[in-house]
């Protein structure tokens, strides 16, 4: 089974391999073309030069040196083309790579793609890409890189065989001289290493307490800390350096030593009358070309990393991009159905067991339970986050995978306890895939307090409630439309008064805009405000406190689109404000309003059980006094549904209200 | 770059005289070099051409010495390159490690945490490579050198022939290097946006995916890889050049010398000459400047471009860019500030402020109640006897906003803190509590108002005087690897023994300093829980002799028992109190509270809030309300 698997991706790797030298085109072939008539120019230019030599001491045609600096011409310009047309190669095939990669990974299943950590999908698509991008230049240069040593091998022997003797002998020195190398130098880095991790460590000490430091005004002291083993880093530095100076005077002494051995044989020769001095100077030279042999095992390791580097590519390319289907949405009001839904964990035990839940249309349906019961799990099935193992999830009466892309994308937003916001401004950050997208970005200046659409103005602007405002209804409803949805999208969240507070509003650089877990739930709760149909919330604005809470939940309620919501929490406040509470609890699901579920202990345990890190000892109603330690009473339970109820009551009245 | 080529020639000169060495062993590594082509001809036509093979094995036996002397100069120079090379690696570390503290604890500034990955890997790539550089230019300058003046010694005229292109393909290159830096420096950044773009990218996929971005992002993303492929394939190009300056350079002089030869040796050149100064020409020069234009074009560009990122990411703020501000993260090079006013009030009798007995009410608890929404001032509110000091901190129409544009976050905002003042400062998250804790600090410099301390202004007031007036312990508590006891002396070094051990017992971190092995135990702040770095944050600001203390949010990660005690604890301390609240229950233990929601900020004792303020009503209430959950005023 798993020999099978490996066959099956070492076969992806291969076919990936041999397309991805198709991909640098006529550069590779360029590159072929000209690596292997420079190489042929290289092996013979010794061979001409000592021609040439010869030629000029009346031995030989006088038009060899001629010849020879036309082979350097050759030489020099074949090489300027090689290495021209194999950066190109290169860059052409690394970036059809990357895209194609890119466009591969987006695609996947969300459940797929985060099996592979963040950061080996950006080394695979940075590094290994570009180590696969590298495929055609390293065949063509790995085939063409050969020639010139091998053939001066054969050029040495065919002058004179003592020759190729003597050569041979020292290149077996000149490797032993840089094996020796490799141990010594790797024990002299780790002790370098381990004093600047020290170094590194206490930096990142300092800076995590900038704010102390600061107020404290010890800056000077810091640095003087944090450089403290700035000398033992330098004595193991220069330790590094002296082993390098033993390897590099070996084998300073054993290459011309090499080539001073070829001068003696050759001269010995030339004294015989078996080379002539030219043919001495050509031995010379083939000893050097000759010496090149070394770079052909760099040339291997080369090929190796390119195979491997197009293993990894090809093992993410090989995972089943998610499919979606063509149908547009139906007319409905939200109503959404799980039926039989079935998901396993990565460990093969299901998280969801053939559980069936029918949310009434325009409804909020809080989500509750210990965690690890499944609650995030189906918020993810709900919305084709992910698609389940078994069963079926409709949404007015269509199964999921059978929508197109941009219907779901209208129907469904999502809102998440840690978002990830990606774009370059707080705009781009609030519009992801949604039509707001499209339009011109409002300034933060206008967008400010005067101008700042209430909850009517920003309802008119909706579409009416019989439908889903088309992709065409929004793009005709002008730019000031757009600009006006993304501050009432901002306002529903409760963001606006932070982001007019930055000093380019929405067009505050993301990367430059500080920001709590509180802004930045808020600000992913803003992007999934444009959802038509389903409002999936999964734990989205734990970070807020209470009254922002409120705030929002009464801006998600007063929504003029009839949709429905989907809440995962933890309090109870928000799950009595719901008008149904799915209480999930080991792969078991009941469904009923708070009231009810609320008479049930094991129900009210669910809540104090998720809040027990934080539990907090009950303080009495009126102020103590102050200097006085209030005395722990135990942690704080539910006193009976009256609490909830209550705030059941004025949350779901507000519900009632708009509707 | 110019920058770094200042940087690189000031590091250079003061480095003269290990470079002297350095230069010295290059000599003798050159040796072979100046003697190869002369010997071998020596053997050619004394030895081998004359029928004397032994004279010619013997001048290469001469030859042999020289290369063996060579491969000693070669193994010192390499010795002595760490006495170049380290110290240079030591004023980058320097540079870097200064830099990032003093940016991270200017005004308003956020740590900069790239810092650590400059120090690791932008000062490491910069030190290999510069080892590479110097190497390789030394190297080429004795060795070419070598081989010119030994060509010289054979036969002047092919010197002179052969010099001439040398210096054109030098040239050639020098001329072009501006450019290669250009396109490599615009090839490392497409590859970091890239990375970048794509890390963010696949760490928002559940994002990507849930708004249906997924051809938006990849188009994203992709416009990445197309500006990276560019800049690869310009630095393609800039090969092509490199590869033009080397045939000008080293086969031009080859080509020279083959067409003359027969013409010299018509004028009476012999064939060991010939050879002679075809050695030198062809494994002197020509291999010397094969290895300078790789080991630049190589090695030597990326060390332009990164030593140029970390002078640019280390350039210290300048005297007039920090001045009016407030005055954190001065540089050194800045001159002296006149220093604050030493506090109005002698210090407290040190065994007064860590009294152990934590059950005293703190003094003026019983003090008459202010009137309801007044400002906070010194008159009755402070304990007996200290009315008349000044106040502690003080606030004067201070405005604040965060850009030019940007909505104030406080707005002439008055604030008067004497001694005895306990304020807690609630709201909601991004209401601007932890800028009023800055701006009370003085780390925060206001667009318009004043913030004096003990009567004195902070804007000109250096660091080290603010520490004396005030203590700010914020939500990120520092520890630092080291004993327990030096991270508690932190503000105070010479606080006494038994007043820490006091300290330690009131705020509770007890069972923190016997789980260590007592206060000489050695703390390593990641094995630390985050609550217990607050309680040594707080047992530290404690000790402090600043009559001022600021809690913003520093005791979120305690629980509330612990919280109470460290409150309690500061509550008792003589001076003035202020508390950013996470949890409401620090409003209920205050005398005061300030109400910040991003209206205008209210202040009063809680009844008078309760009553007065809805914000208040709803933050206590929904507390004390059915929800069991205390309500985190904040997120952390």
């Amino acid at each position: 089974m798993a020999a099978d698997g490996d066959r099956l991706l070492r076969a992806d790797g291969n076919r990936l391999f041999r397309q991805a030298i198709t991909y640098g085109g006529s550069w590779t072939v360029t590159l072929g073309a000209a690596a292997l008539l420079g190489a042929a120019a290289e092996l013979l230019l010794p061979a001409v030069l000592g021609l040439a030599v010869d030629a000029a001491l009346g031995d030989a045609d006088r038009w060899w040196p001629l010849a020879a600096c036309g082979l350097v011409v050759l030489i020099v310009a074949t090489d300027t083309l090689s290495n021209l047309a194999g950066g190109a190669g290169t860059a052409r095939t690394t970036a059809r790579l990357r895209h194609r990669l890119l466009g591969h990974l987006l695609a996947l299943d969300p459940r797929r793609a985060t099996r592979y950590p963040v950061g080996d999908l950006v080394g695979r698509l940075v590094g290994q890409a570009a180590d696969s991008g590298q495929a055609g230049s390293t065949v063509v240069l790995g085939v063409t890189a050969a020639l010139p040593p091998l053939g001066s091998v054969l050029a040495l022997l065919l002058l004179d065989w003592r020759l190729a003797v003597t050569f041979g002998a020292g290149l077996l020195l000149l490797a032993a001289g840089l094996r020796a190398f490799v141990t010594d130098a790797s024990a002299a880095a780790a002790g370098y290493l381990g004093v600047q991790g020290r170094i590194a460590g206490r930096l990142a000490e300092a800076l995590h307490g900038a704010r102390t430091i600061a107020a404290a005004g010890t800056v000077r002291a810091e640095i003087d800390r944090v450089l403290a083993p700035l000398p033992l880093l330098r004595a193991h530095g220069t330790r590094t350096w002296t082993t390098l100076a033993r390897a590099s005077g070996r084998t300073a002494a054993v290459a011309p030593l090499l080539q001073l051995a070829i001068v003696a044989v050759g001269g010995w020769s030339v004294a015989d009358g078996r080379l002539t001095p030219g043919q001495l100077f050509a031995a010379v030279q083939y000893a050097a070309l000759g010496a090149g042999l070394g770079s052909i095992v760099a040339t291997l390791n080369r090929l190796i990393r390119t195979r491997a580097g197009t293993q990894r590519v090809a093992t993410v390319l090989a995972e089943p991009p998610r499919s979606y289907g063509t149908a547009p949405l139906p007319a409905g009001t939200g109503r959404l159905v799980l039926s039989n839904v079935t998901v396993y964990g990565d460990d093969g035990r299901p998280v969801l067991d053939g559980i069936d839940l029918r949310v009434p249309p325009s409804a909020t349906m809080a989500v509750v339970g210990p965690s690890g019961a499944g609650k995030s799990t189906l918020a993810a099935v709900a919305g084709r986050l992910r698609d389940p193992d078994a069963g079926e999830v409709l949404l007015d009466g269509i199964p999921l995978p059978r929508l197109s892309r941009s219907a779901l994308r209208h129907a469904v937003g999502y809102g998440f306890e840690r978002p990830v916001l990606i774009g370059d401004t707080i705009a781009e950050a609030i519009t992801l895939g949604s039509d707001l997208g499209s339009g011109r970005q409002p300034d933060a200046g206008e967008a400010t307090a005067d101008e700042r659409p209430d909850a009517e103005g920003a309802s008119a602007d909706q579409a009416p409630d019989t439908g889903q405002p088309t992709s065409e209804e929004l793009a005709g409803s002008g730019l000031a439309g757009a600009d006006g949805r993304l501050v009432a999208v901002a306002r529903a969240a409760a963001i606006d008064e932070f982001v007019e507070r930055l000093p380019d509003g929405y067009q505050s650089r993301l990367d430059a805009t500080p920001m709590s877990g509180g802004e930045a739930q808020r600000l992913g709760l803003a992007r999934a405000m444009h959802a038509h149909r389903l409002l999936i919330l999964d734990d989205a604005t734990s970070s807020l406190d209470t009254a922002t809470e409120h705030r929002i939940a009464a801006a998600v309620a007063a929504h003029p689109d009839r949709r429905t919501r989907l809440v995962v929490t933890h309090r109870v406040a928000t799950a009595a404000g719901a008008d149904l509470v799915a209480w999930l609890d080991g792969g078991r699901l009941r469904v009923g309003p708070h009231r009810e579920l609320w008479r049930d202990p094991a129900y009210r345990a669910v809540f104090a059980a998720s809040t027990s890190p934080r539990t907090e000892p009950a303080q009495p109603a009126e102020p103590a006094q102050p200097a006085e330690p209030t005395e722990p009473t135990g942690p704080a339970e539910p006193t009976g549904p009256t609490g909830p109820a209550e705030s059941a009551g004025s949350a779901g009245s507000a519900v009632e209200a708009v509707r | 770059m110019s920058g770094v080529v200042r940087f690189t020639a000031a590091a250079l000169r003061r480095r003269a005289r290990p470079l002297g060495r350095l230069a010295g062993w290059s000599a003798a590594e050159a040796l072979p070099a100046l003697l190869a082509g002369q010997l071998t001809a020596r053997a050619v036509d004394d030895g081998f051409l004359a029928g004397r093979p032994g004279t010619g094995l013997a001048w290469l036996a001469v030859l042999a010495v020289a290369v063996a002397v060579g491969a000693v100069g070669t193994n010192r120079a390499y010795a002595r390159l760490g006495d170049v090379v380290e110290p240079f690696r030591d004023e980058l570390a320097e540079r870097v490690v200064t830099g990032a503290l003093h940016r991270s604890t200017a005004a308003g500034a956020r740590p900069e945490t790239a810092a650590v990955a400059r120090l690791t890997h932008q000062v490491e790539i910069v030190r290999d490579t510069f080892a590479g550089l110097v190497m390789v230019v030394r190297g080429f300058l004795f060795i070419a050198g070598a081989a010119l003046l030994g060509l010289l010694s054979l036969t002047p005229v092919v010197a002179g022939v052969v010099a001439v292109p040398l210096v054109a393909g030098l040239v050639l290159f020098a001329a072009a290097l501006p450019a290669m830096v250009g396109r490599q420096r615009d090839y490392v950044r497409a590859d970091e946006r890239l990375g970048e773009a794509a890390g963010a990218a696949f760490a928002g996929h559940r994002d990507v995916v849930a708004c249906g971005a997924q051809q938006i992002v990849a188009d994203r993303v992709g416009r990445q890889v197309g500006r990276q492929a560019e800049a690869e394939h310009a630095l393609a190009r800039m090969a092509a050049l490199r590869s033009l300056s080397l045939s000008v350079g080293g086969w031009l002089p080859l080509a020279v010398l083959l067409l003359a030869a027969p013409w010299l040796v018509r004028r009476g050149l012999t064939a060991g000459a010939v050879l002679g100064a075809l050695v030198y020409v062809a494994t002197g020069l020509q291999p010397a400047l094969h290895a300078l234009v790789q080991g630049v074009a190589g090695g030597g560009l990326r060390f332009a471009v990164t030593l140029d990122r970390i002078l640019h990411a280390t350039t210290l703020p300048t005297g007039p860019a920090t001045a009016g501000r407030a005055g954190a993260g001065s540089p050194p090079t800045a001159p002296p500030r006149p220093a604050l006013a030493e506090p109005f009030t002698p210090q407290p009798a040190a065994g007064a402020s860590v009294r152990p007995d934590a059950g005293t009410p703190s003094p003026g608890s019983a003090g008459a109640p202010l009137a309801s929404g007044a400002a906070v001032t010194g008159s009755g509110v402070g304990p007996p006897g200290t009315g008349t000091a000044p106040a502690r901190a003080e606030l004067r129409g201070v405005t604040f906003r965060y850009g030019p544009r940007a909505r104030p976050v406080l707005d002439g905002f008055d604030l008067t803190l004497p001694d005895g003042a306990h304020l807690a400062v609630v709201g909601p998250s991004g209401a601007g509590k932890s800028t009023l804790a800055g701006l009370l600090a003085g780390l925060l410099a206001p667009q318009a108002g004043t913030v004096l301390l003990g009567g004195t202004p902070v804007g000109a007031a250096e660091p080290a005087a603010l520490a004396r007036h005030r203590v700010l312990i914020p939500q990120e508590a520092y520890v630092f690897a080291g004993t327990l006891l030096d991270n508690l002396r932190y503000l105070r070094p010479d606080a006494p023994r038994n007043q820490v051990d006091a300290a330690v017992q009131r705020l509770g971190l007890l069972p923190l300093v016997r789980r260590l092995g007592g206060l000489t135990g050695t703390v390593h702040p990641t094995a630390l829980s985050a609550g217990e770095r607050q309680l040594v944050a707080a047992v530290r600001a404690y000790l402090s002799p600043a009559p001022l203390a600021i809690l913003d949010e520093a005791t979120c990660h305690l629980d509330p028992v612990a919280e109470a005690t460290v409150e309690d604890a500061f509550g008792t301390r003589p001076g003035a109190l202020v508390v950013v609240a996470h949890r409401i229950s620090s409003a209920l233990r205050a005398r005061q509270v300030l109400i910040l929601d991003g209206g205008r900020p209210l202040r009063g004792r809680h009844d008078d809030l309760l009553a007065r303020s809805a914000t208040y009503r709803e933050l206590v209430g929904h507390w004390q309300g059915g929800d069991p959950v205390p309500a985190e005023l904040t997120n952390s």
